[in-house]
């Protein structure tokens, strides 16, 4: 279980978090919208300090940790509690599709490098780039990319994995094969959190919604509630512009 | 005075003995001056405070003043901190015993150390800050990120660049000959009063330091297109 207490960002004079309470369950996926700016990827980044929260304490199962004190140690052991996907991917260039997953197991996970090789095929073949694996990022596409990106995170076995829009930097056409891989392991009950802006998506794959708008929580419910009988204004009106207003399918 | 064309045949022969005093001087100071530059680069990088502001005083004070300047400053003052220092605490050292390759050796690492501070400033510059996060995302603590994967990348995108310092050292190794030592150039002015030919004896010098630099270009693009496999070009 992931709870968030109290978490504030400032970037200058600008606070972007202005206090978010957040609680995960364990296995539950949890998609968090809203409009550019209004905080959810920095919030995203504050659970695994790559962003550094003013204030609020972070709990991730047994483990928790108060911002106001955090030391160099509690920072590391909360980072190896969580994976991050990111938007421009981040794989490391210098090293192949095999190579990235299985860097996270040989350095931090201390694997042998024959249990982390074959621990990284088998993900990548999950994610179905069997056949990439000596591939550098250069060489595949920001599907395959973001792909991999997604296999090295599930190879940490974190207690949850952060997504941040892992579809934005990618054209439509490759949108589908990664919506794909992850509509798949969140079925695996892996716990994750999801900032994206594919509403369809979020609908579908998510237990629970967080609308976010300027750097707090406006409202958070299960999907059925949220995309269909939004209760804030300002969720409605975001709503809109992605949802049609009725749909006549049957 | 007329050309002695074999005579440039002789002197080469005499001057291949000075290689490895030269190519000593260089790597010696080469590696240290990158121990030194990375340390520096990160220190202002970083913003360490006092180190960071240190490190640029002697990035501007070093570049700002020439190589000899730095040999002669060293020459005269390292004696003088060594049997003070010997002196002080009863160490027994003595500096008429520190051999004159070795003033050479300090001198110009600390030279090199800061054209090296700005290489591997760009280098580290140059790797994206998206491979850091992703590093500490995956669990890594900021030493284990920056070996496993910031230093290499830096690395590859700053070799054109150290393999430029690498050869301007080799070049300014010369000036050792002002503190006695026998490098490459100081031979050849040997070889050449002894004999009264001059041209014969530096060209000689100078065809065998082109020898040497085309090597250290050679061996550049050799480990360069080793390093740079993941990579698909910048704007090319």
């Amino acid at each position: 279980m992931i709870k968030l207490r109290g978490i504030r960002k400032s970037f200058g004079r600008q606070e972007v978090l202005q206090g978010i309470d957040l609680t995960v369950e364990k296995g539950e996926v949890v998609a968090i919208l809203g409009p550019s700016g209004s905080g959810k990827t920095t919030l995203l980044r504050c659970i695994n300090y790559l962003e550094k929260p003013s204030d609020g304490t972070i709990h991730i199962s047994d483990f928790s940790l108060d911002c106001k004190h955090a030391g160099k140690k509690e920072i590391h052991a909360l980072r190896q509690r969580s994976a991050m996907v990111f938007q421009q991917y981040n794989l490391f260039n210098h090293k192949t599709a095999l190579e990235n997953v299985m860097e996270g197991l040989v350095i931090v996970k201390k694997l042998s490098k024959d249990e982390a090789r074959k621990r990284g095929i088998q993900l990548l073949e999950k994610v179905g780039l069997g056949a990439k694996l000596d591939s550098y990022p250069s060489q595949l596409s920001g599907g395959q990319q973001q792909r991999v990106g997604i296999a090295r995170a599930l190879a940490l076995e974190p207690e949850v994995i952060l997504f941040d829009e892992p579809t934005s930097a990618l054209d439509p056409e490759l949108v589908g094969e990664v919506l794909a891989v992850i509509r798949r392991i969140a079925k695996e009950g892996i716990t994750m959190i999801i900032v994206t802006h594919e509403m369809g998506f979020a609908q579908d794959v998510a237990n629970h919604v967080v609308f976010m708008d300027g750097g707090v929580i406006v409202e958070e419910g299960p999907p059925s509630e949220l995309f269909v009988n939004p209760k804030e204004e300002r969720t409605k009106q975001f709503l809109k512009r992605y949802t049609p207003e009725f749909s006549y399918s049957i | 005075m007329k050309l002695d064309p074999s005579f440039i045949w002789t002197a080469f022969v005499k001057l291949l003995s000075a290689i490895p005093t030269t190519l000593e001087i260089t790597f010696v100071s080469v590696f240290c001056g990158l121990i030194i530059g990375t340390i520096t680069a990160l220190a202002r990088i970083y913003r360490i405070p006092v180190l960071a502001q240190l490190s640029s005083g002697y990035v501007t004070f070093i570049r700002g003043t020439p190589m000899l300047t730095h040999l002669l400053l060293i020459y005269f003052s390292l004696p003088m901190l060594i049997d003070g220092l010997s002196s002080e605490f009863g160490l027994g050292w003595n500096s008429a015993r520190i051999p004159m390759i070795a003033f050479a050796f300090v001198s110009f690492s600390i030279t090199a150390g800061a054209y090296m501070s700005e290489v591997v400033r760009s280098g580290l510059y140059a790797v994206d800050r998206g491979q850091m996060e992703a590093a500490l995302s995956v669990g890594m603590t900021t030493p284990q990120a920056l070996r496993r994967v910031v230093f290499p990348q830096a690395f590859a995108a700053s070799l054109p660049n150290l393999s430029n310092s690498l050869i301007g050292m080799l070049h300014g190794s010369t000036l050792a000959f002002t503190v006695s030592v026998v490098d490459l150039n100081a031979k050849a002015q040997i070889v050449a009063s002894t004999n009264w030919k001059f041209f014969e004896a530096y060209l000689a010098a100078a065809l065998i330091f082109w020898g040497l630099t085309l090597l250290i270009e050679r061996i550049t693009a050799f480990v360069e297109r080793r390093i740079n496999v993941y990579n698909r070009g910048g704007v090319a």
